[in-house]
């Protein structure tokens, strides 16, 4: 649920025990969706029966929520049947109403983010619908990841977005400070838990900067707009094309910000019906940029320029970085593709 | 309702207008509305979508695309005759300043099927010539065959300058315009650069060379617009096809100022 205003009173200490009780109330209306335990330090987003499957201490997850249940892989948007006069069937969004807790702060400004591009000037009404009835409870971070760089760009490992979600965790050892952000929240919300005052919310602070300290990347972010548009013929591109990128689109597909999407035709097999789906797409396929004649982004190393920079560089187009730092295309890059990396390299001849 | 839901038009007319390209002439159940340079996403089910530029936009509320068959869904579309029916979204995009055009001397200049998405703007100029200072347009083609609109020339040119050549006539002794690439004919033309705006439409590396040049005749960056291709899947700033470092050709264009595209990567501008 987008939060139309923000709530900045309700700031409370609940004991851990009771506020997952309390989620598992919320599954007579509500598809409940966590993490998972998956292995080691990872978790996977996906619908539980019970707040005791929830791994909450989870550090990272390959995929993020808001491209599993928001913005969704695939998703058949129309149905024409093709005898006689073509009629149009369009597929109305399916609105399930459903609670996502446990998001990390990269992951709830990814959500965003995807907000731009689906709920702008032309709105998604799938995205749209599910957005609506989806109620997002993010949880501060409490381990860093060996790639996670969300410090460097202000997405984290503490949420500090104005709205858009609906609550907000923070670990307090057998409790949660839980902070309401929307109407909807604090409609739902009965517990009453105790009071934090300003000395919980100096721990709050305190365990912030504590992580804040713990970041093993971190990237200088000032005047890289500037900086990549004068330096896209710098040889780390071509070197890294030519020694790493197999063009897999694994770090678009992992990205929790990536939006691109490809229309696709499906004939039945009778032909009497096609499907139109919409679905991911990825800036590292040949085809993407490619037009009668010719093909924009023919060279790997434009392909993979055009990823790194649409994270780090072109913040004229929704004014705001395409990274949440959230570290997953390094994590999952196959062969160790690092953009903070590529980054650093063309900084270095950079006058500071 | 789903923007991406498509809109069904009639095929009312279809004239080959020159090898491999056809003009559509489309009606809807709807009065349809576009500004000169806007595009359309037209297609069929089960074949795609395509984004195509407006070659004409009607009074009666009809209008036209003038489709060169290259690709899976222009393919599909050439052989689609009168009462047929297509499909289609828009129109989309950013399209020719018009308004910054009035009362100052205004270059056209197209080369191939560029001249197709320049065409409403002509038709606009010719309906309101008074408006406008000197007009030119300059129209190149890779020979005669490719040449657009050839039966419109004589009716334009009473109105406005036209200057046509071919890079390479296949009957030279029967073509009476010029022979030699588009920019060449820059030099025909007396520009006064204060008083100029141009539009120019054509593939990209000719694009890149007629702003130059007209640089060079003293114009400013930002008194040339160029309508740019991309690839494009929704035509509404989602899929991310047509991303151009971060505009979205679709909706901050197609038509640009070359001011704001000059240099940006894996462009040639």
């Amino acid at each position: 649920m987008t939060g139309e205003r923000t709530f900045q009173k309700f700031k409370r200490l609940i004991s851990k025990k009771a506020f997952l009780l309390w989620l598992d109330s919320l599954k007579k209306d509500y598809k409940l969706i966590g993490p998972r335990y998956y292995r080691g330090n990872h978790a996977v987003f996906k619908e539980v029966d019970s707040s005791e499957e929830l791994f909450m201490e989870y550090e990272t997850t390959m995929l993020s929520p808001g491209k599993l249940f928001l913005y969704k892989p695939n998703d058949e948007l129309f149905r024409f049947a093709m005898n006689g006069k073509i009629t149009i069937d369009e597929i109305a969004p399916i609105a399930e109403k459903q609670v996502i807790v446990g998001v990390h702060p990269c992951d709830v400004n990814a959500i965003l983010y995807l907000d731009r591009t689906f709920l702008g000037a032309f709105k998604d009404p799938h995205y749209e619908a599910r957005r609506k009835n989806t109620l997002i409870i993010s949880l501060n971070c409490t381990n860093v990841g060996d790639n996670c760089f969300c410090s460097s760009v202000g997405a984290g490992p503490f949420l500090h977005a104005a709205g858009g979600y609906d609550m907000l965790l923070t670990d307090f050892e057998n409790e949660y400070l839980v902070e309401i952000k929307s109407r909807e929240a604090e409609e739902l919300f009965g517990l009453e838990g105790r009071g934090a005052g300003r000395d919980e919310l100096r721990l709050k602070a305190e365990k912030e900067k504590a992580m804040q300290g713990k970041f093993r990347k971190t990237i200088n972010v000032s005047g890289l707009d500037n900086i990549f548009v004068e330096n896209m013929g710098h040889p780390v591109w071509q070197q890294t094309a030519e020694e790493k990128c197999l063009s897999c689109s694994n770090c678009v597909m992992v990205c929790p910000t990536c939006f691109c999407y490809d229309l696709r035709d499906e004939m039945s097999m009778d032909l009497k019906t096609v499907t139109r789906y919409r679905c991911f797409d990825a800036c590292q396929d040949i085809r993407f940029a490619e037009v009668h004649g010719g093909n924009f982004r023919q060279r790997r190393a434009a392909r993979l320029r055009q990823f790194v920079t649409h994270k780090l560089g072109q913040t004229n187009q929704y004014g705001v970085f395409g990274t949440v730092g959230c570290g997953r295309c390094i994590t999952w890059c196959p062969t160790g593709i690092d953009l903070t990396e590529i980054t650093k390299e063309i900084q270095k001849h950079e006058p500071a | 309702m789903n923007p991406l839901k498509p809109l069904r038009a009639k095929v009312e007319d279809v004239k080959t207008e020159a090898e491999g390209v056809k003009t559509y002439t489309l009606s809807t159940e709807f009065p349809f509305v576009a500004e000169p340079g806007q595009f359309n996403m037209v297609g069929y089910p089960g074949v795609g979508e395509a984004p195509i530029s407006l070659s004409a936009i009607m009074r009666d509320g009809s209008f036209k695309h003038t489709i060169k068959s290259v690709g899976r869904v222009t393919d599909f579309l050439k052989d689609f005759k009168k009462g047929d029916e297509l499909f289609f979204r828009g129109p989309y995009g950013r399209g020719w300043p018009v308004k910054k055009a009035e009362k100052k001397d205004v270059l056209i200049i197209a080369g191939g099927v560029g001249l197709a998405p320049l065409r409403p703007v002509i038709h606009l100029i010719l309906n309101s010539r008074g408006s406008f200072g000197d007009v030119s347009l300059i129209c190149g083609a890779r020979n005669e065959k490719n040449v657009l609109f050839m039966d419109e020339f004589d009716g334009w040119a009473e109105k406005i300058a036209v200057y046509l050549t071919v890079d390479e006539a296949v009957q030279p002794d029967r073509w009476k315009y010029y022979v030699g690439l588009v920019t060449d004919l820059i030099d025909r033309v007396k520009i006064k650069p204060e008083r100029a705006i141009a539009f120019v439409c054509g593939p990209e590396i000719m694009m890149r060379f007629i702003c130059r040049g007209l640089i060079m005749h003293g114009m400013s960056q930002s008194s040339l617009y160029v309508s740019l291709e991309r690839r494009m899947k929704c035509g509404i700033a989602q899929c991310g096809h047509c991303q151009h470092s971060g505009l979205f050709v679709c909706k901050d264009g197609p038509v640009f100022s070359y001011k704001e595209v000059r240099g940006l990567p894996d462009g040639v501008l």
